[in-house]
């Protein structure tokens, strides 16, 4: 899939060079009368669907004349649809996506700078973490909606059973967590379940609790640097799975959904998972399954984790990028973003979204522990490398599975990060 | 000892039918259990409970139906359209002798070395000049173009298996050119023309990359486009419903399948009495 991305990535670039001439841009006419906005929409729970359709509805009877129109498409294959799009000058005006897959997008310059029409107090209200998230070149390049933090579930009556007290306050450690999940691992049940089959994601976004940053510079400037700060997750990892036996071995290799499983079954006692698994735990755990939220992990560095937020940005064919970028700031207030994050259980871009949710809902299972992981997002430098994708995919994806099954040690997992990554970014 | 072979030989049938089958069993499964059971440790193949929401979300969701009716058709136009020019294309490629024939084999065989997402952008820029690129127009027409080479080389296959001498006998008894193919080579042909058929129907029916990048408008989406969109982000997947929307996907397949069945075995008698 990945290397097909970096074909297609390829063959668009050479072909847009000949195609030029048959391209137009998205829109209408741009003459007089209504606008026509294509707003292309991932949004997949049906819940979040109807919450995205209603702030079009809500936004199109304020505005008659700026009609926008939802268009649909699934997260599977956006990336290989919008390279086609971009290419032939056929994009929808609205593009919803991620930071990490729009990031590539706006340093090829197929994005619209959308900072003129950032207001100051919109600004003021993103934190800077997630704003340098969508911020290429020094433009901002998206707004984010929504994001979602890693945070610990746990079952609260195994930790009741092994004489654990779940900590309190905002955050609480790594050594915190290993302790809990060592007390925790008897009769036969583990202290954790973790789902690193993909272990690239959750590693680099958890390492900035460590000091770990992975890339200095951007775009193929960016040079990769692994040091303590990087390796400091992956040997707890390794600690806790092999020396401890705490983490239930077979989560390792699977998904974090499937690694709900076996938390179901009271196998774990707690499980590291995205923040919208809330919702699910909540839907599918067995009848009387008393869970809660632990605080934020934090490591020596602090509770900081990497933002990958959901973003809406702006086609730089679109013929009305000032209209496009009304209708965002529109989707993107306060009520209209608590209401979106509320149907995918998601955390708030924008700090009033955050709060006005924490008052609505931070009583309810959850929720204040995961709107509070939140405020630590930060930026993530791996946004802004050109070949971060290809290197995840194939060099560090494989190399933390063979140094979690114990092939590989320390050295050896520093050296394929880094050797890989050289080899690809030469 | 010979008395054993034959039920050891109905038992490993069936033991293969079952292995065939169980993927199909086991999607009906999930299709109805709940969310709540699919996500558990079980592994029982009859759901706890019958959970028979998730047919209902399924179709409430983001228009199946309709796209269905948009899958169908353009599968049933471009299994016809494959067929009316794979038919008289494979039997000249198939009789045909010389450089023309190793010219044309050549083109099949190259056809099917570049991959999908080699040709997307191109073709969809030619779509677009013509006023095709979101249409189910312009994907009938590239599901053709795509599957017409392994159609006309399959079909050729079965051109080159009726022997030459049936047609020459024909031929000696008096039959002319369009008798003799009305007569003898069709009513031979026809196992080979409905497997084509089928092959042809089920690569577009299922086709999703094409569908993916050609397709803008909602209104248009072929089914494997609607069910893509059951798989969220961060990995958030709706397992029952789309369990369920397979399981509805999966139906025209097999009709189509149920009802050409038929025309196969007939053939296949048509060739052994002709023959």
């Amino acid at each position: 899939m990945k290397s097909r991305r970096v074909v297609v990535a390829a063959l668009a670039a050479a072909a847009s060079l000949l195609f030029t001439a048959c391209s137009s841009g998205s829109g209408d006419s741009g003459g007089g009368g209504p606008v026509t906005l294509k707003f292309q929409s991932l949004s997949d729970q049906p819940a979040a669907i109807a919450a995205t359709n209603k702030i079009v509805d809500d936004w199109n009877k304020a505005h008659p004349d700026i009609k926008v129109e939802v268009v649909p498409a699934g997260w599977d294959g956006v990336y290989d649809k919008l390279v086609t799009q971009f290419n032939a000058g056929s994009a929808p005006d609205i593009i919803h996506y991620e930071a990490a897959g729009v990031a590539p997008f706006a340093k090829d310059g197929y994005l619209a700078d959308l900072t003129p029409y950032l207001s100051e107090q919109k600004k003021a209200d993103i934190p800077k973490g997630v704003l340098d998230s969508v911020t290429v070149d020094g433009k901002v390049i998206a707004y984010p909606t929504e994001l979602q933090s890693y945070v610990v579930f746990a079952n609260k009556a195994l930790l009741a059973k092994a004489g654990v007290t779940v900590p309190s306050g905002d955050t609480m450690t790594w050594d915190q967590l290993r302790d809990i999940a060592k007390a925790t691992t008897r009769d036969g049940a583990y202290g954790l379940g973790w789902g690193l089959s993909s272990p690239t994601a959750a590693m680099v976004a958890l390492a900035p609790g460590f000091g770990g940053k992975y890339f200095e510079g951007t775009g193929t400037d960016a040079k990769i640097s692994i040091g303590q700060g990087e390796m400091a997750l992956p040997q707890l990892v390794d600690a806790m799975a092999h020396q401890d036996n705490s983490i239930l071995p077979v989560t390792l290799t699977q998904s974090g959904a499937k690694a709900l499983a076996p938390f179901y079954a009271g196998q774990t006692a707690m499980t590291i998972q995205g923040s919208f698994q809330a919702a699910n735990i909540a839907k599918d755990a067995p009848a009387g399954f008393d869970w809660v939220v632990l605080p934020t992990l934090a490591g020596p560095a602090g509770p900081a984790q990497a933002a990958n937020p959901q973003t809406l940005s702006v086609s730089k064919d679109s013929k009305h990028v000032k209209e496009a970028a009304q209708f965002i700031d529109f989707f993107t207030s306060t009520e209209n973003l608590a209401a979106l994050n509320q149907a995918d259980t998601l955390i708030p871009a924008t700090t009033s979204a955050r709060q006005a949710l924490t008052t609505k809902l931070g009583a309810q299972n959850g929720w204040k522990q995961i709107l509070s992981s939140g405020q630590y997002l930060t930026s993530a430098p791996y946004l802004f490398v050109d070949k971060y994708a290809q290197w995840k995919d194939t060099v560090a994806t494989p190399a933390y599975q063979k140094f979690l099954a114990k092939q590989l040690d320390a050295a050896g997992l520093s050296k394929a990060l880094t050797d890989g990554w050289n080899s690809i970014n030469r | 000892m010979r008395a054993l072979l034959r039920p050891a030989q109905y038992l490993a049938l069936a033991a293969y039918i079952l292995f065939l089958g169980f993927p199909l069993l086991w999607l009906i499964s999930a299709s109805v259990k709940s969310s709540g059971e699919l996500n558990s440790l079980s592994v029982n193949l009859l759901p706890r409970q019958w959970h028979w929401d998730n047919y209902a979300d399924a179709l409430d969701r983001q228009g199946l139906v309709h796209s269905a009716g948009n899958s169908l058709v353009v599968a049933l136009v471009s299994t016809a359209l494959v067929i009316l020019i794979a038919l008289p294309a494979s039997y000249v490629l198939a009789r045909l002798k010389g450089r023309i024939r190793a010219a044309g084999v050549g083109w099949i065989l190259t056809s099917q070395v570049f991959p999908v997402v080699l040709v997307i952008l191109p073709l969809f820029l030619i779509l677009r000049t013509l006023g095709l690129a979101d249409s189910l127009a312009g994907l009938t027409l590239v599901h053709t173009t795509y599957t017409l080479p392994f159609a006309l080389w399959m079909l050729q296959g079965y051109v080159t298996a009726i022997p030459v001498d049936l047609e020459e006998a024909g031929a000696m008894d008096g039959a002319g050119r369009w008798t003799v193919l009305r007569r003898i080579v069709f009513p031979l042909l026809a196992p080979g023309i409905v497997a084509t058929a089928m092959f042809s129907f089920v690569s577009s029916w299922n086709e999703f990359f094409f569908a993916l990048v050609l397709l803008q408008s909602p209104e248009n989406y072929t089914l494997p486009i609607t069910l893509n969109m059951f798989i969220g982000g961060e990995g958030k997947v709706a397992l029952g419903p789309l369990a369920a929307g397979a399981v509805l996907a999966a139906i025209p397949s097999i009709v189509f399948f149920t009802i050409l069945r038929r025309r196969l075995t007939s053939g296949l008698m048509a060739g052994a009495v002709k023959g």
